[in-house]
């Protein structure tokens, strides 16, 4: 019993000396990443409220411009065809963000796009569009995040303006082909008193509104009678979730596609994904799951298996650097489980995995 | 009865296809318990049109899967139903393996963002799905170019008058046993015209 004590607190050490070397290796890169991919902004659903209806992909125009805009849809729904090590899990784009960041109340990309550049109060920067990308390739793809200003971001800016801009049009009755933007005004985002707006939208929006659209993020739902519990959480996966997701939840591949995502374990998102967050997640489920019949589980239901979900082992927190304590302390006060004593293990101890 | 009669020839047929088969080498046998099975399905699971669908390409965990809806009444058909209750016990997992493990014709794989707009309706169900009835891509579950696995069952090469038969069980709850009522609820929102289109489209699948 000591021997194994012993051996237990050698191997945590050994594993907090290999991961401290490994992020010396890694901390040219470390030392780039933003330093946190901020909570989406999510408020309770209006009931019955008009969402933007992009126009339908197959009038994307021919073009330079419509190319960079099909390669963004393109990223978004087979990311796994991006090359190198810019995605580090077996995760797409549109695993999450519906319909292929379409779908209102999944992240819709139109949203989004109208919502940056944000301040944040936190650490007095703003962060543009391709900036909040950038996030999402660290931390929900688990990679090493494309270049600013690189042909990958300004085809998801472009994808993501292109939907939101022709959806505004044809609710304010712009007629017309999507005006066509730089590459240097796509990768900033929306949220602009200079971005540039057909007066007719103009007129009716302001930027602040722009920001808001109906839709955007997941819809925040009531905090939970119970407190959220994995052990309720994982009765709720068996029944509702595991067919698809697996018994581990490890997904499922056919073809080499993970169109049903991993969930957990080292092919899912790491732990400074937004979705890591226990709220995010249950807003996620409570709306979107099971697929494409949201509203199958009750609002504890959700809280509960969104909770087993995130109280599993993921990819580490890329902003590890050998101390799991220390990032819990400042990176992990929210609803999460990073740092948290799991029956033999603590959660982030993990290596992450190619970075 | 006409179907009776049909069942009769080829089981007759198929004990003679499956003393051929055997004396050259199958790598899997066939199991005893499958020779019924191939009456209708086929010695090598591939499918008589129309009294059987085709088993081959489907996944060992489907067909499990299945035989046991039609045991448990979740799935109705008034052949298949009865022919179910002859499978029991290690013969179940015995047939799903021989069935699943059959060769099944390649098909070329298409993944999601080969092609971003697309003229046919048809296409864009199987690819993209329509979220305006919120009806997702045939394909996230069924796999690239509906290949199927897991226990999504291969819609690729499958017989167009089966595949449209099933949709229409799911639409009138002849058939169940989808978890949430996932597929039963897709099915519901197709319409006739849809249905026909994607039994050809699949069914015709290279």
């Amino acid at each position: 019993m000591n021997f194994l004590k012993k051996a237990l607190v050698a191997s945590a050490w050994l594993t907090v000396v290999f991961a401290a070397l490994f992020s010396y290796v890694t901390l040219a890169q470390a030392t780039e990443l933003q330093d946190e991919q901020a909570e989406l902004v999510s408020v309770p659903k209006e009931a019955a409220r008009e969402y933007l209806q992009p126009r339908s992909l197959a009038a994307i125009p021919e073009g330079e411009f419509g190319d960079k805009v099909r390669l963004g849809y393109k990223i978004f729904v087979d990311t796994q065809g991006l090359t190198g090590n810019q995605v580090g899990n077996e995760l797409n784009c549109s695993n999450c963000h519906m319909n292929a960041g379409q779908q209102a109340n999944a992240s819709p990309l139109w949203a989004a796009y109208f919502a940056y550049p944000a301040y944040r109060k936190k650490n007095d920067k703003v962060n543009t569009y391709e900036e909040r990308l950038q996030g999402c390739f660290t931390y929900s793809m688990n990679g090493i995040a494309p270049a600013k200003g690189s042909p990958e971001l300004v085809a998801l800016s472009a994808y993501s303006y292109w939907l939101g801009m022709s959806g505004l049009m044809d609710k304010y009755q712009v007629a017309g082909a999507v005006p066509e933007l730089s590459d240097e005004e796509l990768v900033k985002g929306g949220k602009r008193a200079d971005f540039p707006v057909p007066e007719a939208i103009q007129k009716a929006l302001t930027v602040d509104q722009r920001a808001k659209l109906p839709g955007k993020g997941f819809p925040a739902i009531d905090k939970p009678k119970l407190a959220y519990s994995p052990q309720r959480g994982k009765t709720v996966y068996g029944a509702h979730c595991q067919s698809c997701h697996g018994d581990n939840g490890q997904g499922l591949e056919i073809a080499g596609v993970y169109s049903l995502p991993p969930l957990w374990g080292e092919n899912s998102f790491n732990w400074g994904a937004g979705m890591h967050r226990v709220n995010t997640a249950a807003y996620f489920i409570y709306e979107n799951m099971p697929f494409a019949k949201g509203f199958q589980l009750s609002n504890q239901e959700a809280w509960d298996v969104a909770a087993y979900i995130n109280d599993h082992q993921r990819p580490q927190d890329p902003r590890f650097k050998g101390d799991v304590q220390g990032l819990k302390d400042r990176y992990h006060k929210h609803q999460g489980y990073y740092g948290e004593q799991v029956s033999a293990t603590v959660l982030g101890v993990e290596k992450p995995k190619g970075n | 009865m006409k179907y009776l009669f049909t069942l009769t020839i080829s089981l007759l047929l198929s004990g003679q296809v499956l003393a051929g088969a055997m004396t050259e080498g199958e790598a899997m046998p066939m199991p005893a318990s499958a020779q019924l099975c191939a009456g209708c399905h086929g010695q090598q699971g591939q499918g008589v049109d129309p009294i059987g669908p085709r088993l081959a390409g489907l996944s060992a965990e489907y067909i499990q899967q299945q035989i046991k809806l039609f045991q448990t009444g979740q799935r109705q058909n008034p052949t298949m139903g009865p022919m179910a209750m002859t499978v029991q016990g290690e013969a179940i997992e015995q047939v799903s393996k021989y069935f699943s493990a059959q060769d099944v014709a390649d098909v070329s794989i298409h993944v999601r963002g080969e092609k971003v707009g697309y003229d046919d309706p048809t296409e864009r169900l199987v690819y993209q799905g329509d979220w305006d009835r919120i009806i997702p891509a045939c394909v996230t579950c069924h796999g690239p170019s509906g290949i199927g696995g897991g226990q999504f069952p291969r819609l690729a090469g499958q017989q167009a008058n089966y595949l449209k038969a099933q949709l229409l069980a799911w639409q009138t709850g002849s058939r169940k046993g989808d978890i949430d009522g996932v597929m039963g609820n897709i099915a519901a929102k197709l319409t006739a015209s849809e249905i026909d289109a994607l039994s050809q489209y699949f069914a015709t699948l290279k």
